[in-house]
Order: structure tokens, then sequence, then C-alpha cells
């Protein structure tokens, strides 16, 4: 979930009005965002902030709608605020669309050789007053937010801004070979070939990957030869460098879905239109038919139309609403409506394209006709609750073993090699291994609750003896007759550890457990040579019921006991609960 | 302590030095023996006890002769020793030979022969000409006369008196000269085994009460106590039936109490079990599932797309081998797959991209609780409530508020009729119920698999507000796919920081201790 830093000043100039931070909170909810940190100097939590200082201060916001990326913007949230705030929908005249088509003087030519690698790129070109420092800021920011949590890191979109005055148009968008071209990239003051960015520059090092077993590489160069930028990793220093101050910009964005890299550079252009700044279209030519043509003029307006009826937004949202209501809801949340009968068609705003189905409109109704609208109603289905039977089994067991004198423990399921194998004993063939674990103290699962009591004994001799304590938990092992090939049971484990603890304590303790769950067991011995290594030859019993092996119980191998260092004698027994139920 | 308190704390064996004695006296062991019938331990246990309270402390030490009656000895205070039996027969049957006199008298040949020895030294008896032992008639008159008292006398006295005492012992300070000359002749101090008395050396305490006993005193007989309480209830005594008419000694119930370690039930596990228990009551069903997951059931069938930036392979866990499930069950992996690719019958333009059915297959461990109301769908009742309290696990660097793996509460409920207004009333009983809250408000929220969605924020009493739990409307291209045409409402609530609150906690780990002293002090405060 992406957080943004807004600065203040400009935030609240684009919202029309100051808002206090608990009106702020309130109306934040409209945009699913939460206010993470804003400190308002002088005035204090709560306070009006003054105008004073605003354009120093930065409001930290948190977004949680990963499908709303024109939201993470100073221009984008304040736009949706000023639309619930009772704002009139903003017009952008300066995009194109179907039958539609905007002048366009300038033009970038995607040559066939990006096809392969990153075969679509959307820009535009904007003027104005000159760009002030925040706003530079903002501008950098959208950018990483848009490539980093929209565009997969850089992967599937990345965005470059240049100074537009210096261009020779035509821009021309072509893969080369990485050796075959050299420029000055950003942060540098030498001329590098592409392959030596990626090795060298930190942004190449960052990015390399997505390059990664590409032969050609791809390139944006103008008319005269100047290389503008190598998308996904970094412009050149030359054309590539935006500076306070600059009044003509280019902006495109590259990428490996159009539909992706058409809404994100809507989404900027919008941006820059609410700042006050001319919007000049540019047509891109792409070499092949895409699904917006084979010339596209950007900013192009590519959405499609959902329409709704009132009933149906009604029934899911437990309210009923006339069909008015749902168009002026959904017009607050930006989109352009048509009424229809009972029926609304919403075109979504320009900067969004997040209406896969009904379902997405009708939460736009949700949030447009206001939360405090919908008042909890109590359930009228009447269902049986119930816990499912291994649950009361285990409780059963939970129960006895209580009156046993045990002491109940819980234990993470997570662990480490040495924990689940070595210490035990055991060749840890059926232990599941993760295969990326982020330290090696979280690289198994368990397949047993026995280290998870031994643990507790080994940093536990000073706790007053003796020492009884059980869990009743989830094990989880390789099972090849699964689909899966894995299994996953309730085991109970339990372990007694005191100077006169042994076989004969467990044994009848055991016995008294499976009495009163009112199981008929009985005890086999193990296949001399197939014994359980974490118990005493000849001090471990094979529990059976039904004719299946649910558990052992016995006097814990000193080997064991003293890999965990405990120096006392301990009788333990490990029972599937899940065979019980059998 | 104030002195009725004492008083009230006292054992019957200090009551009874307290109301014997005052503070000026010097007191040891033989004198309680001696005026209170003390058994020597009990003395000693009294002065322990009564210096522990400071009513009473040690005034001096000296060292002291006693002689203690032997096994021998205590044979002969029954039987008398072997001098007064020899007498005893010869005067009953006349003159006999040393021999016979042995066997008549069962004694070992030796002790015959001393006897005889020291009874004819003194003329009590002497040897016939036939070599048979005779008494002397005139002996016992001369040995009495003038109230002179034999030898003979003396040791049987002194016999019977410590046989009679309550120790056997007689102290050396208590002897005469005549005493103490026929006691050299019966004790020895080592190899005593055929002796009489054994020879011991004491050191005798001498104790003071304290002034403040004089107060303790008063109180002992304002309250009634006298020392001859009943102590514990014993089967005896209630046999006899002694404690009618007796009073119980009282004890000090406010005395510190001993410290037991209970079997007992874990405080986190009864939190988690608790929860269950008030979802069962609202009428949930519980449901469960494995700890391995396939991508398909975490995160396809719920329609987050294969390319979402929360399934990097940084975010969830997946296991080194087995890689994949060898299958994914049908119909659904087609229906899931439609609905990512162009919505299907979903009425959703879908995510539209190419769904890869081997990467649905890869296994990980269960990232969020989800996956269980996703894997109940196909088989769901309509009407139905479903819960499940699952371990999850998450790619995170342990902290106090990451675990590598933890609890999530989730749940779904299907019905016709169902709604975003049905949803806010399962959601406020929630806050209201489980969580206890008096607050509540609902904020538009975002998760990939509901629309709408709502996540719920309650003001706790003790923790004010904060986010209960994330919840919504599954969306149409989830059910629709799994099979469920009515509107299913999902949710999960966070009930792990009412746990940390309710066991006095505030680090995530602590939830799950391995330490077994911090386990058995933790109490659940609700």
């Amino acid at each position: 979930m992406p957080k943004i830093e807004v600065n203040e000043g400009l935030f609240f100039s684009l919202l029309g009005r100051r808002m206090e931070r608990a009106e702020l909170d309130l109306a934040l909810q409209s945009a699913k965002a939460e206010l993470d940190e804003w400190d308002t100097g002088t005035g204090g939590a709560g306070s009006a902030a003054s105008d004073d200082g605003a354009s120093a201060r930065v409001i930290k916001i948190e977004l949680n709608d990963t499908n709303r990326p024109d939201l993470w913007s100073t221009a984008g949230l304040a736009r949706q605020l000023r639309l619930k705030d009772g704002a009139t929908r903003p017009n952008y005249p300066f995009f194109s669309r179907q039958g539609e088509v905007q002048a366009a003087s300038r033009r970038v030519i995607v040559e066939e050789s990006v096809g392969s690698v990153r075969p679509f790129l959307a820009g535009f070109c904007v003027s104005g007053r000159g760009i002030d420092e925040a706003f530079l800021k903002d501008m950098i920011q959208t950018q990483e937010k848009l490539a980093w949590n929209f565009g997969r890191k850089r992967r599937s979109i990345s965005m470059g801004i240049y100074r537009s005055a210096k261009i020779q148009w035509p821009v021309l968008y072509r893969a080369v070979e990485p050796r075959s071209v050299r420029f000055v990239p950003l942060q540098e003051t030498r001329e590098m070939d592409l392959l030596q960015i990626l090795a060298e520059h930190p942004k190449g090092r960052e990015y390399a990957s997505i390059l990664e077993g590409e032969p050609l590489h791809p390139l944006l160069l103008d008319s005269a030869g100047d290389v503008l930028s190598y998308p996904p990793i970094i412009n050149s220093a030359d054309l590539g460098a935006v500076q306070v101050g600059d009044t003509e910009l280019f902006i495109e964005l590259t990428g490996t879905d159009l539909p992706s890299v058409t809404l994100a550079s809507s989404i900027v252009a919008c941006d820059f239109a609410d700042l006050g700044w001319k919007i000049e279209p540019v047509m891109v030519e792409y070499p092949w038919t895409t699904p917006f043509g084979r010339s596209v003029v950007f900013p192009w307006y590519f959405q499609k139309p959902l329409g709704i009826e009132a009933g149906r937004a009604s029934r899911l949202l437990g309210k009923s609403l006339n069909v008015q209501q749902v168009a002026l809801a959904l017009s607050v949340m930006g989109s352009s409506v048509d009424i229809h009968g009972q029926y609304v068609s919403a075109w979504p705003a320009e900067y969004r394209n997040d209406f896969l189905h009904q379902v997405d409109l009708i939460e736009d109704i949700m949030i447009g006709v206001g939360m405090e609208y919908f008042t909890p109603e109590r359930p009228r289905d009447f269902t049986i609750g119930r816990l499912t039977p291994i649950e009361l089994l285990s409780r059963k067991a939970k129960g006895l073993l209580v009156g046993l004198g045990y002491q109940e423990m819980i234990y993470n399921y997570l662990g480490s090699g040495k924990d689940y194998l070595e210490k035990m004993g055991i060749d840890g063939t059926k232990v599941i291994r993760v295969a990326n674990p982020m330290t090696e103290n979280y690289e198994y699962v368990r397949n047993s609750p026995m280290p998870g009591l031994l643990g507790t004994e080994s940093i536990s001799s000073k706790a007053a003896y003796p020492h009884r304590i059980f869990e009743v938990g989830k094990v989880a092992f390789r099972d090849d007759g699964q689909n899966y090939g894995v299994s996953t049971r309730q085991y109970l484990g339990a372990l007694s550890v005191h100077a006169d603890s042994d076989f004969n304590e467990v044994s009848s303790q055991v016995a008294t457990l499976l009495f009163y769950l009112n199981r008929e067991f009985s005890v086999e011995e193990p296949v001399a040579g197939a014994e359980d290594p974490r118990f005493i030859p000849g001090r471990q019993a094979i529990m059976m019921y039904r004719g299946t092996a649910i558990g052992v119980y016995g006097e814990v191998h000193p080997r064991v006991l003293s890999a965990w260092g405990i120096g006392l004698p301990a009788a333990a027994v490990e029972l599937d609960l899940d065979l019980l139920l059998a | 302590m104030d002195a009725r308190s004492i008083a009230k704390s006292l054992h019957p064996l200090e009551v009874k030095v307290l109301l014997h004695y005052g503070p000026q006296e010097d007191l040891d062991a033989g004198r309680l023996i001696h005026d209170l019938g003390y058994k020597e331990g009990q003395a000693n246990q009294a002065f322990s006890w009564l210096s522990a309270k400071a009513l009473a402390t040690e005034a001096g030490r000296s060292a002291r002769i006693v002689y203690e009656l032997t096994p021998f000895g205590r044979q002969a205070a029954v039987s008398g020793t072997a001098e007064e039996r020899i007498l005893k027969h010869l005067a009953d049957t006349g003159p006999a030979r040393l021999p016979d006199i042995v066997l008549a008298l069962g004694l070992e040949q030796k002790d015959v022969g001393s006897a005889f020895g020291q009874l004819s030294k003194e003329g009590a008896l002497s040897l016939d000409g036939e070599k048979r032992a005779v008494l002397d008639p005139t002996w016992f008159v001369t040995a009495h006369a003038n109230g002179k008292k034999p030898r003979l006398a003396i040791v049987h006295d002194l016999i019977a008196k410590a046989a009679a005492s309550a120790d056997g012992i007689i102290d050396d300070a208590e002897l005469n000269a005549a005493g103490k000359s026929a006691m050299a002749g019966i004790a020895k101090k080592r190899g005593a085994g055929d002796s009489v008395f054994r020879t011991a050396d004491r050191e005798i305490v001498t104790y003071r009460l304290s002034l403040s006993t004089m107060d303790v005193r008063i109180a002992l007989q304002a309250e009634g106590l006298t020392g001859d309480e009943l102590g514990p209830v014993t089967s005896d005594i209630l046999a006899r039936r002694s404690w009618e008419g007796a009073t119980f000694r009282p004890y000090n119930v406010k005395s510190p109490t001993a410290r037991l370690m209970p079997g007992r039930r874990n405080p986190y596990v009864e939190f988690l079990e608790s929860v269950k228990d008030k979802l069962v009551s609202l009428g949930f069903e519980e449901f469960d599932g494995g700890l391995v997951e396939t991508e398909f059931w975490n995160s396809d069938a719920l329609f987050m797309p294969q390319f979402h930036s929360a399934r990097d392979i940084h975010d969830v866990y997946h296991l080194a081998d087995p890689v994949k499930a060898k299958s994914i069950e049908e119909p659904y992996l087609s229906r899931v797959a439609t609905a990512h690719e162009t919505g299907g019958e979903s009425g959703s333009r879908g995510w539209n991209y190419s769904f890869d059915k081997e990467f649905t297959k890869r296994l990980i461990l269960r990232s969020q609780g989800t996956v269980l109301s996703a894997r109940q769908l196909p088989t769901a009742k309509v009407p139905g409530k479903y819960f499940g309290i699952a371990r999850c696990f998450r790619y995170d660097r342990v902290d106090a508020t990451h675990l590598s793996d933890f609890y999530q509460t989730e749940g779904i409920v299907i019905g016709e009729d169902v709604n975003l207004r049905t949803l806010l009333g399962f959601l406020e009983m929630f806050a209201v119920e489980v969580a206890g809250a008096k607050e509540v408000k609902y904020v538009p929220g975002y998760f990939p698999f509901t629309e709408p969605s709502i996540e719920v924020h309650i003001k706790h009493p003790v923790l004010g507000w904060f986010e209960l739990g994330g919840s919504g409307i599954f969306r149409p291209e989830v059910t629709e796919s799994l099979g469920v045409k009515a509107p299913v409402l999902a949710w999960g609530i966070g009930i792990d920081r009412m746990a940390l609150m309710a066991l006095g906690l505030n680090d995530l780990r602590e939830l799950f201790s391995p330490d077994l002293e911090n386990v058995r002090y933790r109490r659940a405060k609700l």
C-alpha cells in the first residue's frame, strides 16, 4: 500500500479550502486513505494549522486501494476530496478518444525493434508557469509511485520527464544493441554505454533484472540523435534533467501493457491540468496496430462505460436508492453519467480504470452517497453454530491433561533445522522446508510438538519442578499420497521432566487419557531397527487404534536431552488426534 | 503485629510456655520437660518458634553431663536388674549354683558373674561348700540400718526415675554423691550396649522471655487460649469424638500460602477459544484446513491477479519440496482462470492477462485465513455462517508487532438477502460482543477479493480507537467461480491486540512464549 507525502500548501490550495485534522481524517475516507502523520507545527494536534509555513510542511498519507493509482499524488488526492466536498467534475478537453482526436503538433515514432522488449509508449507535452520546488518534488513522487506500485517496480510501467524545448522532434523510440550507444545518464558526468549503466549506475543495478536476457534494449532519442532516456532505467543528464523553473516539458511512459501505460499517462496529464498547466497532445505512431489504433494521440481516453440498475445497487447495499441518487453518487466519484430509465451508465473518470464489474460501481455509489447513510442491520437468517469435531476432541484432551497436572503451552510453527532436525536426531526426510526463509531460524515447518516442549525445558531449568507441559496444535509433514504431497494434522504432545519421570509415569498417564477419551487402544513395540530415535530403545511404545499407529510415548533419549541441554530425565508422548476421530 | 494477633498465631507449645513463665526466669529444655511435661524435642521447638518471633532470647549456654537409659536399661526397668533378679531367685528357691541361675533366669553368664561378684563384695551373699550361692540372712537389715540406702536400692531408684521421665534422661546435676557413685557403676560413655545408662555431654541453652510476652499473655488469657486446643483434625479425633467439648486451635488465616503448580490451560489459547465460543454463539460454524496451500486457493480463487504486487516471492513462503500440487480441483481451476482472463460468466471484464495454470499449483504456507473461506464456498450451505481461527504465515522480520506465523480470525456469511447493511450488522455484533466496544465506525476499505470493502474501527475501553477488522462482500468473480450465486459477506477480525491487552502484554512474541515460569504466572485480565 503506497504512502505519499503531500505538500500542505499545495494540497489545500488544490482542495479549495483548508481542513482541520479531524475533518481531513473523515474526508480521506472517500479515498480509502488514512492520515499517517501531519506535523502542523505550532498548532498542535487537532488545531487549525495556519497558512504560515504550510508550503514547507508535508502531510503523510497512506492509500489502501491498489487499483486507484490516480490518488497517489497531491493533485489526484485533492481532486477526489474536492469532488466529495461538492465541487463539479473537472473538464479535461485535451483528451482524445475514438472519433474525437485532438490536434497534435509533435510526434513520437515507435520502431519495430521495441516490440519484443517494451512495446508501448504514451506521452504528451505540457507548458505552464514554471515548476516550483513543491511541484517538482510531487512529480518525482508520482513518477515513483506509478512505476513502483502500479508499474510493478518499473517492470510494466516507467516514466520519464524531459525539457521539451531542447528536443528535436519527432522523438524516436527504438531498441538498440546495448554496447552501441553511449550517453551521460543522470547523476553521472561521463558517457557510459547501456551495459555499463546496468553494471555501474545505482539505478542500473537496481533495475537491471528487468532487461536481463534481452539482446536489444529500449532507448528514447530525438531526431538530432541525442538520448532522452534509457527506459526503464535512467534519463539522460542533458535532455532528461528537469529543474525548478522549467516551463515546457515532455512526459512519456513506456511499458508492457498499453492500457496501463495509457491510464498512467492520463493520470499525470490530469494532475498537470489541475495545477493550471496546458496539456499539448503528442501523436505516437506505432509500426503495428494497437488496440487503440496505429497512431494514438495521447492523452487518450480508452475506458468503457459500465451500466448499473438502481435496484441492483439498492439490493447489494441494503438501502433503497433511486436512479438520481445513484447517478449523483457516481458523479461525485468522478464518473460522467447518463440516466436511461432505471439504468445509469457510468463513463469512468479519465484518470480511473478500476470498474471491472458492477460491484465496483456499487462501491463507488456507497462512498459517493456516504457511509453515514448506511446503518447496521441485524441478520435475519437462522444458522446453527458449531465447533469442528477435532476442536471438541482437542478440548476434551486438554481438560484431561490439565487434570493430570500439565501446563498448556503454545508455540510457533516455523523453526530452525537445528531445533527440528539436529537436536531431535531425526533424518528430516518428512519435514517440510521453506524454499525462501527469511532467516534459518524460520526455515522448517514443524512436524511435531516435541521440539517446542523440549525448547521450553531447555530454558526453564530454574522453574520449580516438576515440569509437566503439553500442547495441542497443528503439525505438517510430507505425505506423497496427498495431492499436495503434504499432510496437516492436529497433534497432542506432552512432556514430563523431573527427577523421577520415567516410562511408567507417561504410560499410566497415556492410558488414563485414552480411557477418558473413550478410545480403546493397544500398545506395540517398535520393530527392531525401526525405533523412534527420539526415545530410548526398549522404553518406547507405539499406540495402536483401529489397526493404525496413532502415536508414540516413552522415555526421551539422553542423546536428545543432551542436545537440548536438559539435565533431568524426561518422558513424552506424541499423539495424532485426527486419527482418533477415524 | 499487636499482642492479640501474636497470641492468635501461637502454637500450643508456645502458649503454654507464655502462660507458665514470666520474663525474669531462666528457662531451658529441662524445665519445660519437668514443668510442662514436654518432650525434649517439643521444648526445643517451643524455644525456636518463640525466638523467631522475638518473644524469647537466648540468655546463655552451659555444658552438662546426662545419663540416658539404654535399651538394656529399659529392659531392667521392667524386669529388674540382674542383681535384683538373682537375689529374688535365691530368696524364692534357696541356694543355687551359678550355672543353674544363668539357666533359670535366662541371663548371660558374664552378667551373672559380675552381679555375684558385686553382691558378695557387699556381703549380700556368699558361696557354700557345694559352690552354691547362698543369701546372707542378715544383710538386708544391716544394709538398711539407720536409714542407710544400699547401692542396689539407689540403682533401682535411678532406673525407675529415668524410665519415668519423658526422654529417659537423668541430669548429672540432679544426683547426690551416692547417686553419682552408683551411676558410675552402671553408666558407660562408649560401648554402653550392655550397660544400663549411656553417659553423654549435653549443651544447655538458657532462654528468657521478652517483656512483650506479658502483653501476649494477657491477650492469651483474654482469648481464653490455654494451649490445650485441638490441632489438626485426625481420624483418631473423629473416631474417638474427642472434638466434642474441645476447642480447636485457631490458625493464622493470614499466614503466607504455599506456591502450588496446578495443571493449567494456556491463557492465550483460552482467549482464542473464548473467541471461538463467542462466534459459535452467534451462529457460526467452525472450519479448518491445512497449513500448506496452493497459490490457487491462497490467492487465485480470491481473484488476486497473478501479477499482483502482494504475490511477489518475498511476501509468501513457498515450499522447497514438494514444489507443486499434483492437480487443482476442477471445475474450479478452469472457472477461476477464465474469471481472471476475461471475467467469464461473472459479469466481470477480468484482469485481462494470461492465467498461468502451472504457477497456480505452487505450494505455499497459507498466508491468509481467507483461504478457508474460499475453500468452504463450494460446499457451503445457503444460508450459512462459517468462521475459522487459522494459523497463517508471513514473510516478515519477527519483532514485537510481526510474527512469522500467527492467527487470523476469518469468516463468511452466505444468504440470498445479505447486503452491505447486514455486513455492518455483523461488524457491529463483533465489535460489541467479541471486542466489548462501545463505539463503532465503518470506513470504506480495499481488499482484492471484496467489493464493496469496509474496515471496522472500534473504540475499545482500554486501547482507544483502532481497526478491528476488514470485511466486504466477496466479488462475484470469487463466488461465481466457486459455484455460489448468493452474495457472500467476508470478514476478518484482528484479535491479537485484544489478546495482548487481556494478558497484559505488549509484544506479540510473548503470546507464544516458551518460558515455563512466565506462562505459569501469566493471567488473563478478563
